[in-house]
């Protein structure tokens, strides 16, 4: 995790549960038992651990890997949005078959940075649509602003990225994700492309936009440490 | 774009009737092209796309988010079946299971979801910004009360199953469709077992009981008599078995008494 600004404003937005917080705490702990692990082994080899605290998942920089769960939490977002509203039946015609193309795309990016980061994953976070999925235009107008800026934040973070190798992973994600929103857009009824150059979002921008929707939220606490007064 | 130039540098060498100058700077220009470096594999290997189970064993459930009124119909003056607090008795959130969507007359999104309430078996329209996030459930429980047994069901596979003690005939433990809606835990009373899940079903008899009569499924201190006849409507398991039922039912379950 590279505990930039940004990010940690990012996280503040969406983790209300802690669920990120709590992965990330995990993370840092169990690099901080790998470097006393290391310094018990190999004594003076502080240069060496050094250089693994700034490594993550499969030789990533911490730079990647953070980048690498931002990019994780907007395709859970996705990902949750299109299974929703594919599971609620709601929706029909051009835009239902829409919902499960698409949505089956995003679960398949989910499942592979998943596979990326392995523990270092962050956590699903929990989603309330509050209805989105269930009603076809708040639907497609959700589904059009979420692509859109998938497509901005990936365009965003692509400069930034340390290796080409996971750069040429986010070049096929994001193509992926423009045909999404021009789809989407095609739906809804709005020109599929109009500028001759797309602007990036900035990590801020995008916290702030998911941040305003309150679609994350606080996982319900069901269990409790309390004295039962059922009937017995 | 590199493509673009192979192919162009490709065509171009193909193309016949050219001098050997020419023919020389197509040579150099095609070798220019293979001299560039290779990309690199992409660092996600993303699989197919990954369809939805038939979602046929699924559940949804939600929690109460702002307190409201369940209606008979989905229309804002149809007749209140029941106010709905957000928090349950055991100050948990109020958790229902969500049955179907429906847009009403006045262009808002209704939900129609299981009740907490007497009669047993109650069910009511809210308006869904009052609800909050679904969650799901690939597990059931049903109760027997004929063959005092529980048995947890993941998708139609049974995964648990153990001997109950069910109501008495003076305090029996209702029939219905209801939905597991709280844990407790680490609380000290041995009457109740280590653990208790709170369960939307109510005794139509002690409906003067503490926080409302609500039947619970828990352990015992009286292990001797599970399987039986010996509650008040609750539903009781021995401790090794709900301790072992805990590791394995969530919380939003549908349950069904039978």
């Amino acid at each position: 995790m590279d505990g930039s600004p940004s990010f940690d404003r990012f996280l503040a937005a969406v983790d209300r549960d802690g669920a990120i917080a709590e992965t990330r705490t995990r993370a840092e702990a169990s690099l901080s038992r790998r470097r006393l692990l290391g310094l018990a082994l190999v004594g003076a080899g502080a240069s060496l651990i050094g250089s693994s605290r700034a490594r993550a998942a499969r030789g990533l920089a911490a730079s990647d890997v953070s980048i690498l769960n931002y990019a994780l939490v907007l395709e859970y977002l996705q990902a949750s949005f299109y299974t929703e509203a594919e599971r609620s039946g709601a929706l029909s015609g051009k835009t239902a078959e829409a919902a499960r193309v698409v949505g089956a795309t995003e679960r398949a990016h989910v499942e592979a940075f998943r596979e990326l980061l392995k523990s270092q994953a962050v956590k699903r976070p929990t989603f309330d649509f509050q209805g989105a999925t269930e009603q076809q235009q708040p639907f497609l107008k959700t589904a059009v602003a979420f692509e859109d800026l998938a497509v901005a934040a990936y365009k965003g973070q692509a400069p930034k990225l340390q290796s080409n190798a996971v750069l040429a992973a986010a070049v096929g994600i994001h193509s992926v994700e423009a045909r999404h929103a021009a789809w989407m857009r095609e739906l809804f009824g709005i020109t599929p492309a109009v500028h001759a150059f797309d602007k990036p979002a900035s990590r801020a921008s995008v916290t702030e936009i998911v941040a305003s929707t309150h679609f994350i939220v606080a996982k319900p606490q069901l269990t409790k440490r309390r004295r039962p007064k059922y009937t017995g | 774009m590199i493509i673009v130039l192979a192919a162009s540098a490709l065509i171009g060498l193909l193309r016949p009737g050219l001098g050997a100058s020419h023919h020389a700077h197509r040579t150099r220009a095609a070798a220019s092209l293979l001299a560039l470096p290779a990309s690199p594999p992409p660092a996600l290997k993303i699989g197919p796309p990954a369809q939805l189970s038939s979602g046929r064993y699924l559940s949804r459930w939600t929690i109460v988010r702002r307190p409201t009124v369940a209606l008979a119909e989905p229309r804002p003056n149809a007749t209140v079946v029941a106010a709905l607090a957000t928090r349950a008795p055991e100050g948990t959130p109020n958790a229902l299971t969500v049955l179907r969507a429906k847009t009403g007359e006045d262009g808002a999104l209704w939900i129609e979801v299981r009740l907490p309430v007497l009669p047993n078996g109650s069910v009511g329209w809210v308006r869904r910004r009052s609800l909050g996030a679904y969650q799901t459930v690939d597990t059931r429980l049903i109760v027997d009360r004929e063959a005092l047994r529980a048995t947890l069901y993941r998708n139609s596979r049974v995964i648990f199953t153990a001997p109950v003690a069910v109501g008495t005939a003076s305090w029996p433990t209702p029939s219905g469709e209801f939905t597991i809606r709280s844990e407790l835990t680490r609380y000290a009373s041995p009457f109740y077992g280590p653990v208790a899940f709170g369960t939307t079903a109510r005794s139509a008899v002690l409906t003067d009981w503490p926080d409302g009569g609500f039947v619970g499924i828990h352990g015992t201190n009286e292990p001797q008599l599970v399987p039986g006849h010996a509650s008040h409507g609750c539903i009781r398991l021995r401790n090794s078995d709900i301790l072992r039922l805990a590791e394995l039912l969530p919380v939003g379950t549908p349950l069904t008494i039978r």
